[in-house]
């Protein structure tokens, strides 16, 4: 049974479980006295709080933020329930166990509280994490999905943008000396291994302004806002220097990974920027 | 009469080109379910099953549509060289320099890139190789191109050790990923041409590759002669045909009695490849008019005649529908300083 399909059982036996015990518990009230807006809107968001729950559960990686999100909204489709149940069923008004359960609502709302307090934590992370990695802005596109790096359109976008500063900015490609032979002989897989970790160690070593990009196959772009492009060569030889030190493995053998540059002053059309550029790493 | 393969028939072996298409598109979490789409296959087929070319290009296409990455076609290349087809492959591994090489692939090429043809001319310092579709998928086709420009540009560097300085033209407007050609193929990229090809110095034709080995290559090639001649496809043979025969305006009854087939059949057949047999003819006289133009320095009135046109001014004619361009501005553009052939042969001079 898909994980998605657990989740929807256990709501729904959740949701049986507190009709069973209403029905046993309480009298019928006839058809005549229902009141036809509460049970809609009661009953609507104990089911609109399933349907989050479920959007939550099925879109996140289980972990404390997850579950306070889902319990919360658990909670609240309960309270919901129980209030909606009151529409048809009857309770002695002095059983306190009903009142206790529609008091699931404001606990939810709490738990819920605590959850997005939790998440934004969360983000806050995430976001630092990222930042070398989309500088300025966020837009919606889609990562590379070995490095989770931006690919070259953002890179081109990002080079329009910085083309409109006046401010030295360098920009810096790097193509790892004979990739295609990782490929060859150790598979692709092993291939995408190596990437990451050039991803990892580039990323490691670059400073909080600097946008690192997977171009293509193997060649990284790195744009360096207020270096020279002196100063970017610089720093491009330290990248160098700090990947040629890495040890990395292929299965249990030891694979020297070099990387080679080229740099260019990053103003000017970014296309041409770019096709001189690779040029440039054609011939080195 | 000429041997050709239509795309609905089965040829080629599943554990071949397609298993590796399957395998990378698994092994980027594609399913079954979306790979195999239409294509009639099963999921593990039988170890000396068959595909046709038409499921081939089907499987193609899901695991391009299906990863919907730009470098897809790219990677899928990277495999395809020098493939596990026995005696031809080794063949490939063994050549010891690039002539050999692609003399080898281009005589092997329904084996080892059966869904393009590649053609290798060489004159006045210049190699050329350009690629013609064996099957027709225009739709299919940029990526079919990059996929074996891949293929050829990874094995040469392999082979031997450095990487080739190739030029590409691509019969195609600028694509938006143009870094995935910058990187996998080369940055000397141009694009809007007549053909797809790809073109370095002749001198590199003939410098050995360093682990090149005399016998090796004899009996590789030795190894070869017991092997079945496997057909071309239809486009492909097609092409082949009217490249022959261009001089002597080859007709569809006079073609199709050539292949053995009725007109009517040949006609079906060609629109069962997605073209007709005129569109076939202007593409090679296209090609045909652009090499007069390069190597012979011919004017329009050798070309016309070459081709068995009336006059100039029809030729002409003729030449602006197939290519939108009248022979003027090409020729310019090959004369000058954008001219891809010249400034590649201008290059060796220097």
């Amino acid at each position: 049974m898909s994980v998605v399909a657990r989740h929807i059982v256990l709501l729904a036996g959740l949701l049986a479980s507190f009709t069973l015990l209403f029905i046993v518990a309480g009298t019928p009230i006839p058809v005549a006295e229902w009141d036809w807006i509460d049970v809609a809107s009661e009953g609507g968001t104990a089911l609109l709080g399933a349907i989050w729950c479920l959007i939550v559960l099925s879109s996140r990686p289980d972990g404390r933020v997850t579950r306070l999100l889902a319990g919360g909204l658990a909670c609240i489709m309960l309270g919901s329930w129980a209030d909606c149940m009151d529409e048809f069923i009857d309770v002695e008004k002095a059983a306190l166990w009903d009142n206790a359960l529609e008091m699931l609502v404001p606990l939810g709302m709490v738990i819920l509280t605590a959850g997005m307090v939790y998440w934004r934590h969360e983000q806050a992370n995430l976001s630092d994490h990222m930042r070398k990695r989309e500088r300025l802005f966020r837009s919606h596109r889609p990562f590379d999905r070995i490095t989770q790096l931006a690919d070259a359109a953002y890179l081109r976008e990002q080079l329009r943008l910085e083309s409109r500063n006046d401010g030295p900015c360098a920009l810096v490609l790097f193509d790892i000396d004979d990739f295609h032979r990782i490929n060859r002989e150790h598979g692709q897989g092993e291939g995408d291994r190596a990437l990451q970790a050039v991803a990892h160690m580039l990323l490691l070593n670059l400073r909080n302004d600097d946008l690192l990009c997977r171009y293509a196959g193997d060649r990284f772009a790195v744009l360096m806002p207020g270096l020279n492009q002196y100063e970017g060569e610089d720093a491009a030889r330290h990248l160098c220097r700090m990947v040629g030190a890495m040890r990395h493995h292929a299965g249990s053998r030891r694979v020297t990974i070099t990387l080679r540059h080229g740099c260019a002053d990053a103003h000017g059309a970014p296309d041409a920027l770019l096709a001189a550029l690779c040029r440039q790493m054609d011939a080195v | 009469m000429i041997a050709w393969q239509p795309a609905a028939e089965p040829a080629i072996p599943a554990r071949l080109q397609p298993a590796l298409a399957l395998e990378y598109g698994r092994s980027h979490d594609l399913t079954d379910a979306v790979l195999l789409r239409e294509t009639d296959l099963p999921a593990e087929p039988a170890p000396d099953a068959l595909v046709s070319p038409s499921q081939y290009l089907q499987l193609l296409a899901n695991t391009l549509r299906g990863l919907d990455s730009p470098d897809t076609s790219f990677m899928l290349g990277q495999l395809m060289l020098p493939g596990h087809d026995g005696a031809a492959s080794h063949a490939l591994v063994q050549a010891p320099n690039l002539r050999a090489l692609l003399e080898t692939l281009c005589r092997f090429h329904a084996r080892l890139t059966p869904l393009l043809r590649p053609r290798f001319e060489t004159w006045d310092g210049v190699a050329l190789l350009y690629w013609v579709d064996a099957y027709g998928a225009p739709s299919l086709r940029p990526a079919l191109v990059e996929m074996h420009m891949t293929a050829l540009v990874a094995l040469c560097r392999w082979l031997g050790g450095e990487r080739l300085p190739w030029r590409f033209c691509f019969n195609r407007g600028a694509p938006r990923h143009v870094e995935q050609h910058q990187v996998h193929l080369g940055a000397d990229l141009r694009f809007g041409c007549q053909l797809d090809a790809m073109l370095v110095d002749a001198a590199w034709l003939d410098r050995p590759w360093p682990r090149a080995s005399e016998m090796a290559a004899r009996l590789a090639l030795q190894a070869t002669d017991g092997e079945p001649a496997r057909a071309p496809g239809l486009t492909a043979a097609l092409y082949d045909y009217l490249l022959e025969h261009v001089c002597a305006s080859p007709t569809l009854e006079r073609t199709a009695a050539d292949f053995g087939v009725s007109p009517a059949t040949f006609k079906r057949q060609l629109l069962r490849h997605h073209t007709h047999f005129q569109g076939e003819l202007d593409q090679v006289r296209t090609h045909v008019a652009l090499w007069l133009f390069q190597v012979r320095r011919a004017d329009n009135e050798e070309v016309a005649r070459y081709l068995g046109f009336h006059d100039a001014a029809n030729f002409r004619r003729s030449f602006k529908r197939w290519t939108g361009l009248t022979p003027g501005p090409i020729r310019a553009a090959l004369d000058g300083e954008l001219g891809w052939f010249a400034r590649l042969h201008g290059a060796t001079g220097a």
